[in-house]
């Protein structure tokens, strides 16, 4: 991830635009890019500060390349690259040597007279065969444990010059929003990676139904209610990359400014084409739940349709999204939960979560050896055995009123 | 009131807020007034900012009402081995200034003994304690003067550190990021340095702490920005406050400040020339179609032209010369000569200009990257005289307890009168006989001169000495 520092961004009539480099655009950006992969990736050995010059070597051909955009992707390169940071403080060692040995012998003087003999020639002269070592190598060593003097040791770097400008593009968004106040997503679909990840990112939600399956979900923090603060922004940027691997949402932010204090929007959909390091998320989170879907097919059955995380329960803090939805073309509507894997844990939390939803119309479908530990209404579960069959559910789906 | 709720009132700490729940609209106005709470439907209560919990305890106290209060998390301390000096009288009135309230700012000149103040109210408090350093040297510095006073080893929270405990350590970059999980684990809060809470990012590490005990400790409380004020409500009103003059003298060593020009060798003189003038007329020719451009202009169209890149580059390149100029490490040599074997402090504008007078001379360097180890071995090695010298950085700035040092030499740094103060205050710790000298090596004919002129405003430098060059 990039700092503020390296954040660039347009603004026009209340919206703020990150940086983003674009094939039209920027024809010679995947070229430069490869090149500074390049230079990474023959780089071992080299210190961190001659590897940024030679990044900014490659980009100072640009004629439109700012230097934060240059700062940005010695960034992102180091981001991927493991320097040796001196962990057993070989450096700070040879220093504690050097300077005690001269320490008696101080001031080194340029030019010995009768007050000061001790020659700067001299004395290093006198050191460097102390340690056994030509005094060039002591003057490299002194300070190798300093950010900029690290050697790079490994670099994982990125599949190509694209996925480089990729997470440059994605980064730029993050640091814009490093500034957010508030964070709202719409979204049809994904919902449980949305919620899971603005979850782990530490942020609170406020959840809207706008239609059948679809959500508004305004994402910030505690402090939020008592005034606009960029507090979340961390956690919002954070967020941002499971977001754009995610599909059909729309997401706007309100990002408060550093200069101005102003306030601008930055909107943003699944259709920008940004891309994400993180994969799509999987559309199933079974075996059991992907063939059951295959099974049923997109066509409706005794007028029901199927619809994979069709609807989010929630309440305060908690929230719950079924693994399928039912939804009948006279308006009734199923949720269905399928609990195949199972640790104490897990099931006593479903158990938890089940209890905090009892009024709404929820089926289980439950493992056959999993369903002796579950106390739950009866009437709720349907017990399978390797899969589970479509009649038994459409039985209890006819049942319901 | 117990009667109309449902449930009794619960308050809760919650993310650097109060959460206060079961109690009815109406009886919050009525306890409250309008304004301190605002609904929050997410959590099903209402909210307040943590730094409110003192008063509202108060509130609840004094109408008599039950409240199921699950805020503190705080504790009494038994203090191991309490080994503390005796105060002098100002120290003295300080603690006693301080005691009456239990919060506000405490304003000493550097090297006064405000550790010694803090140390004492905390041995009195007896309560879980947070220290708010504002860099990790002085974090360190604080662990150390709790053990050594206390006999408690802190827990540290900050240089990639985590070990939270009843008596802890930190920075405010850490303060900030952890006090929605930690504002509620201390019922005293230190502020060292306190003029950098104000900060709008900063004083969440006030505002989202719970603790009814504050204080603040500060030898220039004066922010440029006016945002001082503000400390009355983060930390608590002045309560204390000595000025410099009262302090020279008597427990600071008596000082002068010396000011030597250096001048740049001819091939710096014609390089530095030709970057000024590459500058200056970039900034005319923009300034032909708009006369009111100024220098974020030129930052901001970096990004569009090579021409403004390069004028940015010349800029730096140009400060670089002065910061680094070859003259300032033979003057250095004579200093070093003249006060042979006094121990000598080197406060360089730069890490490189810093590293360059530590590879030319092989004396120690205090930067950021030096380890709490290798920080403590040179301090206590200059110390004990074992090193000669060493040379800073800006790490020093503020607060790090130096060695008794009766010369400085000041080669570079920036023009804020806060930090000349600060600076001095480290050469002027500790009395003796011999005079102090503070040296500032400026380089002539360039912009540091200004600098160093804007600097000696700062009441600190009265009574500057030049030296003819």
């Amino acid at each position: 991830m990039l700092t503020r520092q390296h954040a660039i961004a347009d603004y026009d009539s209340g919206r703020i635009f990150p940086d983003r480099l674009t094939q039209k655009l920027h024809r010679p950006y995947p070229g430069y890019a490869e090149r500074m992969l390049r230079v990474y990736c023959r780089g071992i050995g080299r210190t961190r500060k001659e590897l940024h010059r030679a990044v900014w070597t490659i980009l100072s051909e640009a004629e439109d390349c700012p230097a934060r955009r240059i700062e940005a992707f010695c960034k992102l390169l180091d981001d991927v690259a493991t320097y040796d940071r001196d962990a057993r403080g070989r450096a700070a060692a040879l220093r504690k040597d050097v300077f005690h040995a001269a320490a008696e012998r101080h001031p080194l003087v340029r030019r010995a007279d009768r007050l000061f003999e001790t020659e700067e020639a001299r004395v290093k002269a006198d050191i460097a065969t102390r340690l056994g070592r030509p005094w060039r190598d002591i003057d490299r060593d002194l300070f190798a444990d300093v950010i900029e003097f690290q050697r790079l040791v490994r670099f994982e770097g990125y599949a190509d010059g694209a996925a480089l400008l990729a997470r440059y593009n994605v980064a730029q968004v993050q640091a814009a929003l490093y500034d957010a106040v508030a964070m709202t997503v719409w979204a049809t679909d994904d919902f449980k990676t949305i919620l899971r990840y603005a979850k782990l990112a530490g942020l609170m939600h406020t959840i809207t139904r706008t239609g059948s399956g679809q959500y508004c979900v305004r994402f910030d923090g505690p402090v939020s209610v008592l005034r606009q603060t960029r507090r979340y922004g961390t956690a919002m940027a954070r967020f941002l990359p499971a977001l754009i691997a995610c599909r059909g949402w729309r997401m706007h932010a309100v990002i408060r400014t550093r200069r101005r204090g102003w306030n601008v929007g930055l909107d943003l959909s699944h259709n920008d084409g940004l891309n994400s390091h993180l994969p799509v998320p999987d559309d199933f989170d079974s075996h059991v739940e992907e063939a059951f879907a295959e099974k049923w097919g997109p066509e409706p059955r005794d007028g029901w349709r199927l619809v994979r995380e069709g609807e989010i329960l929630h309440q305060r803090q908690k929230v719950f999204v079924p693994d399928f939805a039912f939804q009948h073309e006279d308006g009734r509507s199923v949720l269905l939960e399928i609990v195949g894997f199972w640790t104490p844990e897990y099931l006593e939390a479903k158990q938890q979560t089940l209890k905090t939803f009892e009024d709404q119309r929820i089926l289980l479908a439950v493992a056959a050896p999993v369903a002796e530990k579950l106390d739950t209404q009866p009437e709720q579960t349907i017990v399978y055995k390797s899969a589970l069959l479509i009649k038994d559910v459409l039985e209890r789906l006819n049942a319901v009123q | 009131m117990s009667h109309e709720s449902p449930q009794s009132p619960k308050l809760s700490f919650s993310g650097g807020t109060l959460l206060l729940e079961g109690v009815s609209a109406e009886d919050v106005r009525q306890l409250f007034g309008s304004g301190r709470w605002v609904w929050d439907g997410r959590a099903g209560g209402r909210r307040c900012d943590a730094i409110e919990y003192a008063a509202i305890r108060d509130r609840f106290d004094q109408a008599g009402l039950s409240v199921d209060d699950a805020v503190s998390d705080w504790r009494t301390i038994n203090w191991p081995e309490v080994q503390l000096p005796k105060l002098r009288d100002e120290q003295q009135q300080a603690v006693a200034a301080w005691s009456r309230s239990g919060r506000g700012c405490v304003i000493m000149p550097t090297g006064t003994g405000k550790t010694v103040v803090a140390l004492t109210i905390m041995a009195r408090t007896a309560t879980s304690t947070l220290i708010v350093a504002p860099v990790r040297d002085l974090m360190y510095q604080w662990h150390r003067r709790i053990v050594e006073g206390l006999g408690y080893d802190a827990g540290i929270i900050g240089d990639n550190v985590f070990r939270v405990r009843p008596v802890s350590v930190t920075t405010y970059d850490s303060a900030c990021i952890h006090m929605a999980k930690l504002g509620n684990r201390f019922g005293l809060i230190v502020f060292d340095e306190c003029h950098h809470l104000p900060g709008q990012i900063r004083r969440d590490a006030a505002r989202m702490c719970a603790a009814p005990y504050r204080l603040g400790l500060t030898a220039t409380p004066e922010r440029s920005d006016g945002r001082h004020v503000d400390l009355d409500w983060l930390v608590g009103p002045t309560v204390y406050d000595m000025p410099i003059s009262a302090a020279k003298g008597r427990t600071l060593a008596d000082y002068e400040v010396v000011r030597i020009p250096v001048h740049l060798s001819p091939e710096e003189r014609v390089r530095y020339d030709d970057l000024s003038r590459e500058v200056r007329s970039y900034v005319a020719e923009r300034r032909k179609t708009d006369p009111k451009y100024s220098w974020e202009d030129l930052c901001a169209e970096t990004g569009k032209t090579p021409e403004a890149r390069r004028a940015l580059k010349a800029y730096f390149a140009k400060r670089s010369i002065e910061d680094r100029a070859e003259e300032k490490l033979r003057v250095l040599e004579d200093l070093f000569r003249l006060h042979s074997p006094e121990p000598c402090i080197v406060f360089a504008g730069s890490n490189a200009m810093a590293r360059d007078v530590s590879r030319r001379f092989l004396i120690p360097c205090l930067l950021n990257h030096c380890g709490k180890k290798e920080r403590l071995e040179i301090l206590q090695g200059l110390e004990s005289g074992v090193y000669p010298a060493l040379v800073a950085n800006r790490v020093l700035d503020e607060g790090v307890d130096l060695p008794e040092a009766k010369v400085a030499i000041v080669i570079g740094g920036t023009a804020s009168s806060r930090q000349a103060k600060q600076r001095l205050g480290r050469v002027l710790r500790k009395s003796g006989n011999a005079r102090a000298v503070l040296y500032e090596i400026v380089t002539a004919g360039t912009s540091e001169e200004q600098r160093s002129r804007k600097r000696r405003k700062s009441d600190a430098y009265e009574g500057t000495r030049h030296r003819r060059s």
